[in-house]
């Protein structure tokens, strides 16, 4: 039989098949290749097949059989062949993502590459795409066009400057995070309430660990909340992101542009992507919470440092107090002894007694001593004021009881103006007592006798004006003295303004305590 | 006329107590410890004590202490060197407190408020 087809030569001339070109001529010598990949699919050999069938031989109706069986096996290798390596991209692409997503820890960039990377045509190819988490809302964040123009122009960019996934994450990143967030805050706040709900299709898939993909089908057997129509698509899928069986939160995608439907397969290749996505997010997290953790011990090492070395400046403070108090003792005695004996031996001198005069001298040099001591005792009592609130007139009432018996003797009068409707200060009474005190024993000791000395209280915004005046000046009163200077460390110590005005007519010393708490 | 027990570890305080109070019309003893002064206390009765804190190596306040659970009814002024006691919650037994110093009249004034106000524990 003469065959039509080139099938039974082992060798054959160029241009001998029309199905082999220049580029196949290895085809010309190998005859098993030649029929597989030529002439499985000639007109010619096809013919032959045909008139072959016609032979009456049982063989000759088989080899048609074997040959279609064949064709039907490549096409099946070359499907798998397709699908092996759609599946490497895949693996290449999750690779890819996986590095990239190491190298950060900021949770921002992190959810940058995971949206990036769902909407890219080199990744997912995803329309549009929504990430809610479940403890930081304030990261939600969705990615996509809100209308086809925005789509053109995005894509005819993305096209135009063929950047990698790697560059559009960090583009997205650096400039359109929070433009993106602001642009899909109707819908991000809308999803981060229905996630809150329990009962809602989001919160459901999300506690349920599995992701699904909707549909009509979906729709109508299981109902979808109106989410689809909320998002205006007819398919969307959800995908939880959950690691070490927590949820962290859930990603919503669609084709919201091209309506192209969703696969299952896009649902599988998904699955794989959120699990390093959501290993990514939780370690992002976990790395903030440990930097918050990190700055919060050193601000407690700090504090404790500043505690030991108030604790060890209190130490010396105490000593201070101590050595202090120590030697008040040791004064106070004998100068009890001579002051009082002196009084006691004035009091029974005759006023034209000659001793007199030696022994007034020696009331008061005690007595002066006994202030100076008093003086040193406050300073150094000052160190740990004990603020309340304290009734000022009657702070000024008690001073002047203290000091009766030195008025009198003086025949100076201390006129008090103090008004019944003060409130209450914020003091440490000892403290402000004493400069009350110390600033009246100041005007006392350079007043000529029958002088007098006026104290007043008033309420101002800046607090109670406590103020103790003298008119005229006294001849030759200095302001200063250690008692005024310790005053005014005290005063200054609790931030308490105090003023000495000094004109031709008067002298004040003004003392503003303040009326609410002060720390 | 009162009498007063004056506990101080001080001679010239004591003797200095015992003329100026002994002038105002006060009957005074003196003791220089608190055996002493616990001595004095149970030979005689007294209407006020006027005690130091410090007394040597011994404490007045703890003195106080007996005294008040043992002669509740018998007033104690605290004279001593030391203002800080004041704020020292074993001080608040005392009827008062005064601080040491050249000018005894503060002391005077003291005894008369107390005795005056024939304060009663209990």
């Amino acid at each position: 039989m003469d065959w039509n087809c080139c099938w039974t030569k082992e060798q054959i001339e160029p241009g001998e098949c029309p199905n082999i070109r220049e580029s196949d001529d290895s085809l010309r010598t190998l005859l098993s290749r030649r029929i597989a990949e030529k002439c499985f699919y000639c007109d010619r050999f096809r013919d032959d097949l045909r008139r072959l069938s016609e032979v009456d031989q049982p063989l000759a109706r088989l080899v048609p059989q074997l040959i279609e069986g064949l064709r039907d096996q490549k096409n099946q290798i070359a499907s798998m062949a397709g699908s092996l390596d759609s599946r490497n991209q895949e693996i290449s692409f999750l690779h890819e993502l996986a590095e990239v997503l190491q190298t950060t820890m900021n949770l921002d960039e992190v959810l940058s590459v995971a949206m990036t990377a769902i909407t890219a045509g080199k990744g997912f190819g995803m329309n549009r795409a929504f990430l809610l988490l479940t403890d930081k809302c304030q990261h939600n964040l969705g990615i996509g066009p809100r209308n086809l123009q925005e789509a053109w122009e995005t894509w005819e960019e993305i096209s135009h400057h063929n950047y990698s996934l790697t560059e559009m994450a960090s583009q997205f990143f650096n400039t359109k995070l929070r433009t993106e967030k602001a642009k899909f805050h109707d819908i991000l706040t809308r999803l981060g309430t229905l996630l809150l709900d329990d009962g809602h299709i989001l919160s459901r898939i999300l506690h349920g660990h599995r992701p699904l993909m909707v549909d009509g089908r979906v729709r109508a057997a299981e109902g979808d909340d109106g989410l689809s129509e909320f998002l205006e698509v007819d398919s969307y899928l959800i995908m939880p992101l959950v690691c070490r069986n927590r949820a962290v939160g859930v990603i919503v995608a669609d084709n919201y542009v091209t309506h192209k439907s969703i696969t299952r397969q896009d649902l599988e290749s998904l699955e794989t992507f959120g699990y390093t996505v959501a290993f990514a997010i939780e370690r992002a997290s976990l790395y903030d919470q440990l930097q918050e953790k990190i700055e919060r011990l050193v601000d407690a090492n700090e504090q404790l440092l500043e505690q030991q070395e108030q604790i060890v400046r209190m130490e010396k403070l105490a000593l201070v107090g101590e050595i202090t108090s120590s030697i008040a003792h040791s004064i106070r005695n004998p100068l009890m002894t001579i002051g009082g004996f002196a009084r006691s031996l004035l009091r029974k001198k005759t006023d034209d007694d000659p001793l007199r005069e030696h022994l007034q001298s020696l009331v008061t040099a005690a007595q002066q001593l006994d202030d100076v001591l008093n003086e040193v005792l406050t300073s150094s009592d000052s160190l740990y004021p004990t603020r309340d609130q304290w009734d000022v007139n009657l702070l000024v009432y008690r001073v002047n009881e203290e000091l009766a018996e030195r008025l009198v003797q003086r025949n100076i009068a201390v006129r008090l103006d103090l008004p019944q409707n003060l409130p209450m200060a914020f003091i440490d009474f000892r403290q402000i007592t004493f400069c009350v005190k110390t600033i009246i024993i100041n005007l006392l000791d350079s007043l000529p006798d029958g002088s007098e000395v006026t104290v007043t209280t008033r309420l101002m915004p800046e607090g109670i004006v406590l103020e103790a005046s003298a008119t005229p000046v006294p001849l030759g009163h200095t302001v200063s003295g250690l008692g005024i200077m310790v005053c005014r460390n005290l005063l200054e110590k609790q931030e308490i303004p105090f003023t000495i005005t000094t004109t031709d007519q008067e002298i004040s010393f003004r003392i503003t305590v303040p009326v609410e708490r002060r720390e | 006329m009162a009498r007063l027990l004056v506990i101080d570890d001080e001679a010239n305080i004591r003797l200095l107590y015992a003329q100026e109070l002994g002038d105002e019309g006060y009957e005074v003893v003196t003791a220089a410890t608190v055996n002493e002064a616990l001595q004095r206390l149970d030979e005689q009765s007294f209407d006020l004590v006027v005690l130091d804190i410090k007394l040597k190596s011994e404490s007045g306040l703890d003195l106080l202490q007996q005294i008040v659970r043992e002669r509740h009814n018998l007033p104690v002024i605290l004279c001593s060197a030391f203002s800080c006691y004041k704020d020292d919650f074993s001080a608040w037994l005392a009827d008062g407190y005064v601080v040491k110093s050249s000018n005894i009249e503060e002391l005077k004034v003291e005894i008369d408020k107390v005795l005056g106000k024939k304060t009663h524990r209990g």
